[in-house]
């Protein structure tokens, strides 16, 4: 049984056909990256699964329950961290689980030193740059309890070097703990090197247009980016999304 | 504080120009005593009628206080509740608006017809006069909460009472403040004018006192003492709103 099954999700807005017939799955433990064109409907597919919005048409299922409209089902990431301003740092990462009920204040001090935001602990948002509050709104949905992650662009705001820390931290959390991620970016690179599977939408209206196994074997060590096997394949996805642009 | 003396050195000397000009014309052009007292002797006044007067002050610290308390609580309790429940907030909402035309002190006569000359009449015009401006900031405040931080706690399963202290409080605390600032200078001067309509304590009584026997030198010890309780109420609150907003920084809401 599909961990997440979207089954032939219409959704506009107004005039504006944003999802249509879109249908895709995601397994037990997988790891699913979405790329597609901006402002094609990734981010509304998120608020789907995530309630937010019902679909126009068609289903949403989660461990094989349909979710149409039920909030709270998936640990989230939104597109920008959305950190609350009167919170710290520490207050904020543990929102997540607060909402559920959970104390989770240990791990969130190890993960923010993971995360190499030590010291900010009791800083504000404000106070903090915009690829640490990325990485903070990232430990929020780590220490979410769902089994479901959905990560909406997690390491744009992050230079090189940060971003391979995070895709290598978020790799070994997702290796530990065994759970299902679906993962939105725009980086081709950055989908090959972490998933199974990546789903390219097409532009507005979105559907899904192509879907590519990732061939490569786990654990992956970063230097596979540099085989042969590995550029291949980004040409293929590269040339497949020229089309759609 | 350099910089407080930089900018205030402008208006002081302004302030200390005038009041040396008031001081001369009253000394050297015969202006009687009963129409324009010299600030000296005001001053004077002041000093020598304390015992006279701060019985009158307290009374008026404690009634404004009182009304404040409880005029804020209601302002506070009414927004939540109109916030939380659409429904009553599109019958009522509208109405609060409306009635915010009125002038409170107008309905003074009528709550003494109502309530005497006690205690409750005037509490209740200090409620009125501070109730519209919290409630109505409170709300405004509830309502500009940003979207983006509803739609996170919602996706993330939070309840509408989650949501509700989590976020949009919070997110209204410095609505709430600029609301509880114009309502402090409304209480001190409703509590003014409601003593007026009949006390016997007070500074508002105090002050009817003086002039209908042209004491002019204590109706400006009154006004002074007025002016000194709303300004320390208002960096009172300022203080207050500093400490409890400390996580908004230079620039404003994140
Ligand atoms: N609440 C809304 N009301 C109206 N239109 C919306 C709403 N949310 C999204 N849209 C529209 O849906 C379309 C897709 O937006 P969405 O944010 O899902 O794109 P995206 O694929 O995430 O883009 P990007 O890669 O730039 O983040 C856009 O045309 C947008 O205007
Ligand atoms: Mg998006």
């Amino acid at each position: 049984m599909a961990k997440l099954n979207i089954d032939h999700v219409n959704k506009s807005f107004g005039d504006n056909l944003v999802l249509k017939d879109l249908a895709f799955d995601v397994k037990e433990e997988e790891f699913v990256s979405i790329i597609g064109p901006s402002g094609s409907g990734k981010s509304t597919l998120f608020h789907l699964i995530g309630g937010l919005y019902e679909p126009d048409d068609g289903m949403i299922q989660l461990d094989g329950k349909r979710i149409n409209g039920q909030k709270g089902a998936i640990s989230y990431m939104p597109q920008s961290p959305s950190l609350l301003p009167w919170r710290t740092l520490l207050e904020n990462v543990v929102l997540g689980a607060e909402i559920h009920g959970k104390m989770e204040e240990k791990t969130a001090k190890s993960m923010i030193q993971k995360a190499g935001l030590s010291g900010f602990e009791h800083s504000y948002p404000h106070e903090l740059s915009g690829g640490m509050q990325q990485r903070a709104s990232f430990i929020r949905s780590l220490l979410s309890p769902q089994s479901l992650i959905c990560l909406d662009e997690p390491f744009s705001a992050l230079d090189e070097f940060t971003r391979l820390e995070m895709q290598k931290w978020l790799l070994d959390t997702w290796e530990q703990h065994q759970r299902s991620i679906l993962f939105i970016t725009h980086n081709i690179e950055e989908a090959l090197y972490l998933s199974d599977r990546i789903i390219l939408l097409s532009d507005r209206p979105a559907t899904v247009q192509r879907e590519f196994k990732v061939p490569f074997t786990r654990p992956r060590d970063p230097s596979i980016v540099l085989t042969e096997e590995f550029l291949k394949m980004k040409q293929t996805i590269h040339s497949e999304l020229k089309v759609l642009l | 504080m350099n910089n407080v003396i930089q900018k205030g050195w402008r208006p002081t000397s302004v302030l200390i120009l005038l009041l040396l000009f008031w001081e001369l014309s009253s000394r050297w052009m015969g202006i009687p005593e009963w129409l324009l007292p010299a600030p000296t002797a005001i001053v004077q006044e002041g000093i020598s009628g304390w015992s006279a007067y701060a019985p009158h002050l307290f009374s008026t610290i404690r009634l404004t206080l009182t009304g404040f308390t409880i005029g804020s609580a209601v302002g506070l309790a009414v927004a939540t509740l109109l916030h939380l429940i659409p429904k009553v907030r599109e019958a009522v909402y509208p109405l609060l608006i409306l009635s915010q035309n009125i002038p409170i002190i107008v309905l003074a006569p009528l709550l003494v017809i109502w309530f005497g000359f006690g205690v409750l009449p005037k509490l209740i015009i200090i409620v009125l006069v501070c109730f519209f401006p919290i409630a109505v900031a409170t709300m405004d405040g509830f309502r500009q909460t940003k979207n983006e931080y509803i739609h996170y706690m919602k996706m993330a399963g939070a309840t509408q009472s989650q949501i509700f202290r989590k976020v949009e409080w919070p997110y209204a605390l410095p609505s709430i403040f600029s609301g509880l600032k114009i309502s402090a200078t409304y209480s001190v001067m409703g509590a003014v004018i409601s003593e007026w309509l009949g006390a016997n304590k007070g500074i508002g009584v105090y002050m009817t006192l003086a002039s209908s026997s042209f004491r002019t030198d204590r109706v400006f010890v009154a006004i002074f003492f007025i002016m000194m309780l709303s300004l320390l109420f208002f960096l009172l609150i300022t203080q207050l709103e500093k400490w409890a907003t400390r996580w908004k920084g230079e620039n404003a809401r994140g």
